[in-house]
């Protein structure tokens, strides 16, 4: 594979694990724009526990996700005191928190950057990539992934058949905060170079975008809001601005024309329909 | 005296200084088929409101099986045997109908093991197992897969019910089961509201059919502005001289019973 | 004495993201949308103006065409957004669907701006270029100043608009109820391409006064002013006007001292810091009484 393409297909898995970390909340009913807060954290601690505390790197990656998923299980609690408007505020808010911590912190060489020696090459992380997947997928179809579809289409009624809002969305949260923990450890074993610069509102507003675009009712929504906005700019053989113009206008005209997003239940109904038709179950007769 | 499985006692509940709730009491008979009407605006969906916890009581209590139930968070009611459906349709718009009737399981399965049990790769597990022959004993057997926001009204009407009573609740409270079905599916949804009833289950039903009432019910309260007028036999609730002031020039109780 | 120079200075950039701040809180308090293309608006006012004057044109008139081209580009938005929300059921995610487009909106307008314009930062001809009086030895800046009290006058404008005529009124109506505003006859398709011609105006206005003041403009010069004028929004808590403007001249003023005391890039961390705890314990803002906006998008 050339160096082009693994670059590539390095960031293309790079959006497709931050897109899955900010699919976890979103699923049930929560808008992150905090994103690259929680890519940050990931990035900057595994870095630090594979250069500096000298640990194999996938222990590395392995931990900088978890203390990721730690700080975002604490900070859930108050965050998701917050709705609407004000989380989507909220989580912002957060991420530039970090972005001003990291900024000032010595140990991580401030603005300049931090060096990563271990390398992440694609057979490292085109697995991950795929373990945060199937795992997604896995969650979706358990009964917590239920309940987590379930507080996002009506949280009270949700309540009132005995689901715990409170604890479902904090453990969408704070697995959001792990996989978005492995976003970073990639971003920073793959380039060995974190700078906060990176870690922006852009990163942010791009990621919530892949997966509002791609749908939040199944989790084919994220991999394919990630996977076309990834590869697409790619495809089109024009200036860098005018890529962000199409990308643009493809967002607005994709929210008039699927506002639900790109994947949705009733699609994959239709796709579904005419080759695996489930075989009713035998009327009984009352 | 009689063994109650729910019972509100004095209760009263102010919404802005209105009081829509004014001292009432009222027992539910373990296993009997209780339909609580009146009037528009009695305060019919706000005692289910108030059973089910989605508001706190002013005054009063909820017994459940003779506890005081009126101080404990929803879920907890839930959990100890309530279950409701409702008035306008609440099912979740981007689940399936059976996964929606598996949220109705969600009391029955608390333990973290249970939380990550994989319902859609196991295609016949117990839940969905139980999920799809409750469909189909509805009358709903071809339904299961689809989204239940692209399905008819009746269809989405009857899948409360049924959401509603999978978890064998000890009191199953329906909020007009049988507005907008048609004479055929409120026939079929009678017959399989006796079947639930004969498993134990005890049903507490407002609805404003009063055939259905008279066909399903042996027990019946009647609210009005937030007073309980009547609460006797259902054979005998056509003969009270209130309940028959209080539907004057609404709907003829008598005549439609 | 340098205190009080740089204080005054503080309300002069306030003056600025009060109006910033107003555009947002208008568009969330009523229509419940966080409009993220409003520094897109911003910027194109200053921007456009700067790209008229380089074909000649005095720069009065360019900036007049800066602050119409941003009011255009609002309308735009709301053809694309607004409109398509109100025809929508639906679940919490389902009302970001205008935040989306607004994103999206943001994302062209600056990149057709770096196109044709290009991202350098350009000198806009400063008309007033030694406009300063001096009282007991404070420099005040005559564009700054005139900027400050204009903002504020057209801020005063607005709210005294909303209170007494008609239009505002049926703004208002809409915020506390858009399903009975509809029944009660006022015409939802007809006043909301109000709000974001009002929109328009305010970031267009508030650009125009930045490029007055600061005499240069780029690409990119609305994302951190709208940063801070979300700041002030949200000390202000979202939906009050009166709230957005001590915000705007809070966030203002905080800025230019903190920068003076302790250096740009520390701030940040105290002032997000506390936006997120404003935000979690008083989502209402320091004066708030309208929590308009709450559990919705």
């Amino acid at each position: 594979m050339s160096g082009y393409w693994a670059g590539i297909m390095a960031i293309l898995c790079f959006n497709i694990v931050v897109a899955y970390s900010v699919f976890l909340p979103a699923a049930s009913g929560q808008l992150n724009l905090g994103a690259a807060g929680f890519v940050a954290i990931g990035a900057y601690s595994s870095g630090y526990i594979s250069t500096d505390l000298g640990a194999p790197m996938l222990l590395a990656i392995l931990l900088g996700a978890l203390v990721t998923g730690f700080v975002a299980f604490v900070i859930s609690f108050p965050i998701l005191r917050t709705r609407g408007v004000y989380m989507v505020l909220a989580t912002f808010a957060f991420a530039e928190v970090v972005q001003g911590v990291f900024i000032n912190l010595e140990v991580f060489g401030a603005a300049a950057g931090y060096p990563v020696a271990a390398f992440a090459d694609l057979n490292v992380i085109v697995p991950l990539t795929i373990g945060v997947v199937v795992f997604v997928f896995f969650l979706m179809t358990t009964r917590l992934g239920l309940s987590m579809r379930a507080v996002h289409d009506d949280e009270p009624v949700a309540t009132l058949f005995g689901v715990h809002a409170r604890f479902t969305q904090v453990t969408a949260f704070t697995l959001g905060g792990v996989v978005a923990g492995i976003g970073g450890a990639i971003w920073a074993h793959n380039f060995n170079y974190v700078e906060i610069q990176n870690f922006n509102i852009l990163l942010s507003i791009f990621v919530l975008l892949y997966v509002l675009i791609g749908g939040t009712q199944t989790a084919f929504g994220p991999l394919i809001g990630a996977v076309f906005f990834t590869l697409m700019p790619e495809a089109l053989r024009v200036s860098e601005e005018w890529r962000f113009v199409i990308f643009g206008i493809l967002i607005i005209l994709m929210m008039v024309v699927r506002p639900e997003g790109l994947v949705t239940r009733t699609m994959l109904d239709r796709i579904k329909g005419p080759f695996i038709r489930r075989k009713p179950a035998p009327v009984v007769d009352s | 005296m009689p063994d109650s499985v729910l019972s509100f006692q004095n209760v009263s509940k102010n919404f802005s200084g209105l009081r829509v709730i004014d001292e009432v009491t009222f027992d539910v008979e373990r296993g009997s088929r209780t339909a609580l009407i009146g009037p528009n605006g009695a305060g019919k969906t706000t005692v289910f409101n108030l059973i089910s916890g989605v508001y706190p009581i002013d005054q009063g209590q909820v017994l459940l099986d003779g506890d005081d139930i009126s101080t404990l968070p929803v879920r907890q009611r839930i959990n100890r045997g309530i279950s409701r459906s409702f008035q306008n349709i609440r099912l979740m718009p981007h689940l399936s109908a059976v996964e929606n009737v598996m949220l109705g399981q969600h009391s029955h399965s608390r333990s973290i093991g249970s939380l990550l049990f994989p319902l859609g790769w196991l295609p016949r597990n117990r839940w969905a197992k139980q999920a799809e022959e409750a469909l189909a004993q509805a009358g709903l057997g071809t339904y299961p897969g689809e989204v239940v926001a692209n399905l008819p009204y009746g269809v989405q009407k009857r899948i409360e019910v049924v959401r509603a009573m999978i978890s064998e609740p000890k009191v199953l409270m329906l909020d007009e089961p049988a507005a907008g079905l048609n004479e055929q599916e409120t026939e079929d949804l009678r017959l399989l509201l006796e079947q639930v009833s004969e498993r134990g289950v005890t049903l507490l039903v407002v609805e404003h059919d009063m055939q259905f009432v008279r066909r399903l019910c042996d027990q019946v309260v009647v609210l009005n502005f937030g007073k309980k007028i009547f609460e006797g036999l259902a054979s005998e609730v056509q003969e009270d001289q209130a309940v028959k002031e209080a539907y004057l020039g609404t709907e003829d109780v008598g005549d439609a019973a | 004495m340098l205190l009080v120079q740089q204080l005054i200075s503080g309300l002069m950039i306030g003056g600025i993201y009060v109006m910033v701040a107003v555009a947002f809180t208008l568009t969330i308090g009523m229509l419940n949308f966080l409009n993220f293309t409003i520094p897109a608006l911003f910027m194109l006012a200053g921007m456009v103006a700067w790209g008229l004057t380089t074909v000649g044109i005095h720069w009065a008139i360019a900036l007049l065409g800066g602050v119409a081209t941003a009011t255009i580009a609002s309308l735009i938005v709301e053809r694309f957004t607004y409109r398509y929300m109100r025809v929508r059921y639906g679940d919490a995610t389902e009302h970001a669907l205008p935040l989306v487009s607004s994103l999206g909106f943001l994302i062209v307008f600056e990149h057709l701006v770096l196109i044709v314009l290009g991202s350098e930062i350009q000198r806009f001809p400063n008309p007033f270029s030694s406009a300063d009086f001096y009282i007991g030895g404070l420099i005040i800046g005559i564009p700054q100043l005139a900027s400050l009290v204009l903002a504020l006058l057209i801020v005063w404008g607005l709210s005294t608009m909303l209170k007494r005529s008609r239009v505002g009124r049926a703004l208002r109506s809409i915020a506390e109820n858009p399903d009975a505003s509809t029944l009660m006859g006022v015409n939802v398709n007809f006043i909301v391409p109000v709000v974001f011609i009002i929109t328009g105006l305010m970031a267009g206005i508030a650009g125009m006064l930045f490029t007055l003041n600061y005499a240069a403009v780029n690409a990119y010069m609305g994302d951190e002013v709208a940063a801070k004028a979300i700041a002030g929004m949200v000390i202000g808590g979202l939906g009050n006007i009166w709230g957005a403007i001590a915000g705007g001249l809070i966030v203002g003023v905080t800025e230019v001292l903190a920068i003076h005391f302790f250096g740009a890039d520390i701030v940040k961390i105290p002032i997000w810091g506390l936006l997120l705890v404003l935000l979690i314990i008083r989502p209402s803002g320091l004066f708030g009484h309208t929590a308009i906006g709450k559990g919705k998008f």
